[in-house]
C-alpha cells in the first residue's frame, strides 16, 4: 500500500517559503512546549511521583516495551513501515527460551536469540528482496507463528526446565537489569544507525527506496539485516518477559505489538522511514511510561490509560508530520 | 465502477476463492461424518454477518488507497454504546454508535485528507485510543444486554437460510455495490486509490471523498459492532486483533490491492463469503483452531508475495530475457 511504505506524498501543495513556515513552526514549538510544561505541572502535582522509587517504577515497565521498540524501530526507519507480529514472536521465543532452560541461562539465551532472529528475518528477507508488503505480510505472520506454537506447545503454557532464568530479575543498584539493558542497547543501536555505512544506507533506503537502489546500495540485503536485528531485540524482550512471568503460553505477548508502534511513533520517528533515531524511541518508550504512571498514581482506570496513549501517538504524529512537511517544503 | 471482467484479478480472486471453497464445502460429508444441514447454510451466513461490515468498511478504505486500522476499535465502541446507551430502547444504542462511527470517521478522514498524515499510524492511534475508551466507558468488563427480544429478533431465521442480521448485511453490500457502481464515486474511489495526483489533476474532489470514506467506514465499522451486540446479548470492550486479521484476509481475497486503486463491493462480499465458509467447514469438521490459523497464514502469505512489486518486476525482467520478443508492458 502505497500509505504505508511509499515515500511523502508527491501531492503535497508547494510551500511558500519564508514566514508562514517559520510561523507555522513556530505554532507547533509553542503547543510543544505548554503541552511538556502542563504535563510537569502535572506530574509535580501528583503525589508521589517525583520520587525515586516511582522514577524505578518507570523504567521497569518502559524496558521490556522500549527493548522491542527498538528493533521496531529499525524496522520502521529502513522504509519497512511496522511489523504486526511482535507480540506472537515474543510469545514464541519465550516459550522456546523457557523450555531451553535445562542447558543453563546461556545456551537458553543464545537459542532465543537465533529462534529470534529466524522467525523475524524470513520476514525481513521478503520484505527486502520482493519489497512485499510489511504490514499484510507480518499480519499473515503472526497467524502462522501462533499457529505453529499452539501447534507444537498443545495450547499448553510452558514451564521453565531450570532456575537459570531468574538471574534476569536481577536489580543491581535497585534497578531492575532490563532497564541497563535496555540502555546499553539503545546506545549500541544509536551508534550503528549513526555511524556505520549500514545505518546510513538504512536511513536512505527508508527515506527512498528506488534512489538507494539506483545508487547500487544493496537493498535487499540491508533490509534483511535490519529486520535480523530487530528479531534478535524481540528476542531480549522475550527472555526478560518470560522470566518476569517464570512461565509463557502463546499469549505472553499481550499488546506488546501496539505498545511498541506506540513508543516508536510517540518518539517521533515518522512512520514513513527514513528518520528517526534509537534514542528517540528510548524517549517515547519512557514517555507512555510515565503518562500511564500520572495516570495510575492518580487513581484512572486502565482504560483511561490506554485512551491517554492512544491520544499521545495521535497527537505527537500530527506535531511530527506537520514539522517534517514544513521543513521538507 | 462497472463491475470488472472476469479475467481481471479483482474479479477473479473473489470467485476462485467462493468456487473453492462452495466445492469444499459441499464436499464436507465425503471428509467427515457429519451431514450438511440448511442450519450449516445459516450459521456460515452468521459468520458472514458478524465480520461482514468490518470487511466492507476496510475495503473500502483500502480501494482508496488508504488503510483504516482503527475499525476494530470503531466496532468495540460501537458494541459497547449499543448496549449502554440502549438498555432503554434498541433505537438510542443504535443510534448512539452510528454517530460514534461518523464522527471517529469524519475526525480521521479530515486528519488524513486536510493534512496529508499516512492513515497508519493515524488510524493506529485511534484503535489505541478507542480501545482505550471502550474500556473506560465499560469499567473494563463485558456488559450485558437486558433487551432480549431484540437479541431474539436479529438472529431468528429468515427463509431457512438467513436472519436479520445477516439480511441486513447483505443489503448494505448491495447498497455500497450499487452506489459505487452506478455513481461516480466508484470511478473516483478507485482513481485516487492508483494515483492521487491524476486524481486531482482529474478532477476528483480528493480531500472530500477521503472524508467521506473514513465517515462510512466509521459508520459501517460501528453497525458492524453493534448487530453483533444485539445478537450476542452483550458487548466485549477487547475484541482483541483477530477480527481485524479476518477481515484484512478477506478484503485481499476479495480482488483489493494493497497498492489501491482495485476492487468492488462485489468482489469484498465474495472474499467474506468465502472466509465465513472457511470458518464454518473449520468448524463442522472439528479441525483444531490453529490449523485454520495456519491456513489463513498461508493464504494471506501467497497474496501478499504474489502481490510484491519488486518480485514482479523480477520475474518480468527473467520473462523478457527468455522472450526477447514479448514486450513487459502487456504482462502485467
Amino acid at each position: 500500500m502505497n500509505v504505508m511504505s511509499a515515500p511523502p506524498r508527491s501531492d503535497a501543495p508547494i510551500r511558500r517559503p519564508g514566514r508562514s513556515r517559520s510561523r507555522a513552526e513556530l505554532v507547533i514549538d509553542a503547543v510543544l512546549l505548554l503541552a511538556v510544561l502542563a504535563a510537569i505541572v502535572l506530574a509535580l502535582t501528583t503525589h508521589r511521583f517525583a520520587t525515586v522509587a516511582n522514577a524505578k517504577a518507570i523504567l521497569t515497565s518502559a524496558s521490556l516495551v522500549g527493548i522491542a521498540a527498538l528493533g521496531l524501530t529499525l524496522i520502521t526507519i529502513g522504509g519497512s513501515a511496522v511489523s504486526l507480529a511482535i507480540s506472537p514472536s515474543v510469545a514464541a521465543v519465550g516459550m522456546i527460551f523457557l523450555s531451553a532452560q535445562s542447558f543453563g541461562l546461556v545456551p537458553a539465551l543464545a537459542l532465543a536469540v537465533l529462534c529470534g532472529i529466524l522467525i523475524t528475518g524470513v520476514q525481513g528477507a521478503i520484505v527486502g528482496y520482493a519489497a512485499a508488503n510489511p504490514v499484510v505480510l507480518t499480519i499473515a505472520a503472526s497467524f502462522a507463528i501462533t499457529g505453529i506454537a499452539t501447534g507444537v506447545s498443545g495450547g499448553s503454557t510452558v514451564s521453565p526446565t531450570g532456575g537459570g532464568y531468574d538471574r534476569l530479575n536481577a536489580t543491581p543498584g535497585g534497578v531492575a537489569l532490563s532497564v541497563y539493558v535496555l540502555i546499553g542497547l539503545a546506545l549500541i543501536v544509536q551508534w550503528t544507525l549513526r555511524r556505520t555505512g549500514f545505518g546510513r544506507s538504512l536511513y536512505l533506503i527508508g527515506e527512498n527506496r528506488r534512489a538507494a537502489r539506483a545508487a547500487g546500495l544493496p537493498v535487499g540485503r540491508t533490509t534483511a539485516v535490519a529486520w535480523l536485528a530487530a528479531g534478535a531485540l524481540f528476542a531480549v524482550t522475550a527472555a526478560f518477559t518470560a522470566a518476569f512471568n517464570t512461565s509463557a503460553n502463546v499469549n505472553l505477548g499481550g499488546t506488546l505489538t501496539f505498545d511498541a508502534i506506540a513508543a516508536v511513533l510517540a518518539g517521533g520517528t515518522p512512520i514513513a522511514g527514513g528518520r528517526g533515531s534509537a534514542l528517540r524511541t528510548l524517549a517515547g518508550a519512557v514517555l507512555i511510561a510515565a503518562a500511564s504512571d500520572i495516570l495510575l498514581l492518580r487513581g484512572s482506570s486502565t482504560g483511561v490509560q490506554i485512551l491517554v496513549k492512544g491520544v499521545i501517538v495521535l497527537v505527537v504524529v500530527v506535531l511530527v508530520h506537520l514539522r517534517t512537511e514544513g521543513s521538507r517544503a | 465502477m462497472k463491475p470488472p471482467s472476469f479475467r481481471r484479478p479483482e474479479a477473479s480472486l473473489p470467485v476462485a476463492a467462493l468456487v473453492l471453497t462452495i466445492i469444499a464445502f459441499v464436499l464436507i460429508p465425503t471428509y467427515t461424518d457429519t451431514a450438511l444441514s440448511s442450519f450449516d447454510v445459516y450459521n456460515t451466513l452468521q459468520i458472514f454477518a458478524r465480520l461482514g461490515l468490518l470487511t466492507l468498511a476496510l475495503g473500502l478504505t483500502m480501494i482508496a488507497g488508504e488503510f483504516d486500522l482503527s475499525v476494530v476499535g470503531t466496532y468495540a465502541l460501537g458494541g459497547m454504546l449499543t448496549v449502554q446507551a440502549g438498555q432503554q430502547h434498541w433505537a438510542w444504542g443504535l443510534l448512539a454508535a452510528l454517530g460514534a462511527g461518523a464522527a471517529v470517521g469524519l475526525l480521521q478522514g479530515g486528519l488524513i485528507a486536510r493534512l496529508k498524515i499516512p492513515s497508519m499510524p493515524v488510524t493506529l492511534a485511534t484503535y489505541i485510543a478507542l480501545l482505550g475508551l471502550t474500556s473506560a466507558l465499560s469499567g473494563g468488563l463485558t456488559k450485558t444486554y437486558a433487551n432480549v427480544t431484540v437479541t431474539l429478533w436479529v438472529d431468528q431465521p429468515v427463509l431457512t437460510y438467513f436472519s436479520p442480521r445477516s439480511l441486513i448485511t447483505l443489503g448494505l453490500f448491495a447498497a455500497a455495490a450499487a452506489v459505487l457502481s452506478l455513481s461516480r464515486w466508484g470511478r473516483e474511489l478507485r482513481a485516487i486509490g492508483g494515483d492521487r495526483r491524476a486524481g486531482r489533476v482529474a478532477g476528483v474532489r480528493v480531500d472530500r471523498l477521503i472524508v467521506g470514506t473514513f465517515a462510512a467506514s466509521g459508520v459501517l465499522s460501528a453497525l458492524g459492532g453493534s448487530l453483533l451486540s444485539f445478537s450476542l446479548g452483550s458487548a466485549n470492550p477487547d475484541p482483541g486483533v483477530q477480527p481485524l486479521i479476518v477481515a484484512a484476509a478477506a478484503a485481499l481475497l476479495g480482488g483489493v490491492s494493497l497498492a489501491g486503486g482495485r476492487g468492488h463491493p462485489l468482489g469484498l462480499l465474495g472474499g467474506i463469503l468465502a472466509v465465513a465458509l472457511l470458518a464454518e467447514i473449520v468448524a463442522v469438521a472439528a479441525v483444531p483452531q490453529y490449523v485454520s490459523q495456519l491456513f489463513f497464514a498461508g493464504l494471506l502469505g501467497i497474496i501478499v508475495v504474489i502481490d510484491a512489486p519488486d518480485l514482479h518486476s523480477a520475474l518480468v525482467r527473467q520473462r523478457t530475457r527468455l522472450r526477447p520478443s514479448h514486450h513487459p508492458r502487456t504482462s502485467i
